[in-house]
């Protein structure tokens, strides 16, 4: 490749053009995808904790729904007000495995203060006595008022409400609690938005032997040591591997955090977390959210793909036209004045440069033709020529 | 006779012996030497360093040793 070539120098500045336009293509849709998958884990992570906080809501409506309705039984409401565990067993027991197929999987009535033990524990009828001295119960004789909130009990975190119970006569009768697990949001959550999500809770707030006991109750791998400062007690996914944080859960701002993009085989996905606060305010626990992005990246690798296939075809076309039209109004006209003129050097002074057009190089033509013209009427008159002809 | 005529009846042989256009290679070597053949002849005083530029002309185009 000869590098004084115009031909060469064209060619090599369309091959610049191409190397910069697939390079700007690949580097502007890296840079539009990148920014895509990060709007759209901002928006995972807003739209789930958005949609925890509804399904807390309604769970709360729900349960202090169920709770005023039991009580307007006069039955219920005075067995537990004269502390009759054993009708008050009687009356609620039937009604428990309804409620628990609604979700509400834990039903207590604590005696009031100062002890404030349980009283009777549907879920587990064998055990009572016991105090839990948590923060709600701590609310609710503080304020003699309904407290709602979440709250991480030994077996797992739950979203409760603890509401005072009357004894008729202007006294406090005792306290009713119901409780839903909240591992159970996040399926209904996968169901509503198609992603994924990871419930995990702060060690320091689960009893390591309850959560051993547990994990054999349900049947589940006691996944403790998976991780140093927390526990992921649910999640939607088969595997846990792409529920993985390394991060300072304490750190988690409270509108949530874009995690990172990752890929997973053939998968893309983007992740997110939030974090879940007790009723004290504390954050026990995160929810961590995962959204296959691998529709969009696949898009964008089609689009990508394309424009690289038509930019490359343009160019290349465009190479090939702008050679042939350099090649039939320069290269070829000026190899057809070099003929001419090494001809008129070797003797042929009838050979003519024909001029076709009065663009740059035909000016050229007919300057040279003019030339070529007092070339040969100058050798016409050299003596060595004349007296040879 | 003059050197640089000699040189030009040598070119010329060859360009009949093997057929070529004789007024391109006769061109193209005008051209690189400097000298227009045409104007060479048996009174064409020599120059030494016009025999050599015609050689090496003859050479590069004609690809001989003249």
């Amino acid at each position: 490749m000869k590098w004084n070539l115009i031909r060469t120098k064209v060619l090599a500045a369309l091959a610049g053009c191409l190397v910069v336009g697939v390079g700007g293509i690949l580097a502007l849709m890296s840079y539009s995808f990148t920014r895509n998958s990060r709007a759209l884990a901002t928006e995972s992570v807003t739209g789930a904790q958005r949609l925890f906080t509804i399904l807390e809501a309604r769970e709360i409506s729900k349960m202090t729904s169920v709770s005023e309705t039991l009580l307007m039984d006069p039955r219920i409401h005075d067995a537990f007000a004269a502390k009759d565990r054993d009708r008050l067993l009687e009356l609620t027991a039937p009604l428990y495995p309804r409620l628990k197929n609604e979700g509400i999987t834990n039903w207590m009535f604590h005696t009031p203060e100062p002890n404030m033990v349980v009283f009777l524990r549907l879920h587990n009828p064998a055990k009572f006595g016991d105090r839990l001295d948590r923060f709600m119960d701590k609310e609710v004789v503080r304020t003699h008022a309904m407290v709602t909130g979440n709250e991480l009990a030994k077996a797992g975190f739950a979203v409760r409400i603890l509401r005072p119970v009357d004894n008729g006569c202007g006294g406090l009768a005792g306290y009713i609690e119901f409780g839903e697990e909240i591992g159970r949001f996040i399926h209904e959550m996968k169901n509503q938005t198609g992603d994924d999500y990871g419930l995990l809770l702060n060690k320091k707030f689960v009893d390591r032997q309850f959560w051993a006991d547990s994990s054999a109750v349900w049947k589940r791998r006691d996944n403790w040591n998976d991780n140093p400062d927390y526990v992921l007690a649910d999640k939607t996914t088969a595997t846990d591997r792409i529920i993985e944080f390394q991060g300072n859960m304490a750190a988690v701002p409270m509108g949530g955090q874009v995690l990172e993009r990752f890929q997973d085989g053939d998968s893309v996905f983007v992740r997110g977390i939030f974090p879940i606060r007790d009723a004290a305010g504390s954050t026990v626990g995160a929810m961590f959210v995962v959204r296959s992005i691998s529709g969009l990246y696949q898009t964008m690798l089609h689009t990508r793909n394309v424009l690289v296939l038509v930019t490359v075809v343009a160019l290349a076309l465009g190479t090939f036209l702008v050679l042939v039209l350099l090649n039939r109004l320069v290269f070829r006209r000026l190899d057809q004045i070099i003929v001419v003129a090494t001809r008129v050097v070797g003797g042929d002074y009838e050979t003519e440069i024909r001029t076709n057009s009065d663009d740059e190089v035909g000016q050229f033509e007919q300057l040279f033709e003019q030339f070529r013209r007092v070339f040969v009427d100058l050798m016409e008159h050299v003596p060595e020529l004349q007296e040879k002809t | 006779m003059s050197k640089l005529y000699d040189l030009k009846v040598l070119i010329e042989n060859k360009i009949k012996a093997d057929g070529l256009d004789a007024m391109s290679v006769k061109g193209k070597i005008g051209l690189r030497s400097g000298r227009t053949l045409a104007l060479i002849n048996a009174t064409t005083p020599d120059d030494p360093d016009a025999v050599a530029k015609l050689r090496q002309a003859a050479k590069e185009v004609l690809n001989i040793d003249v």
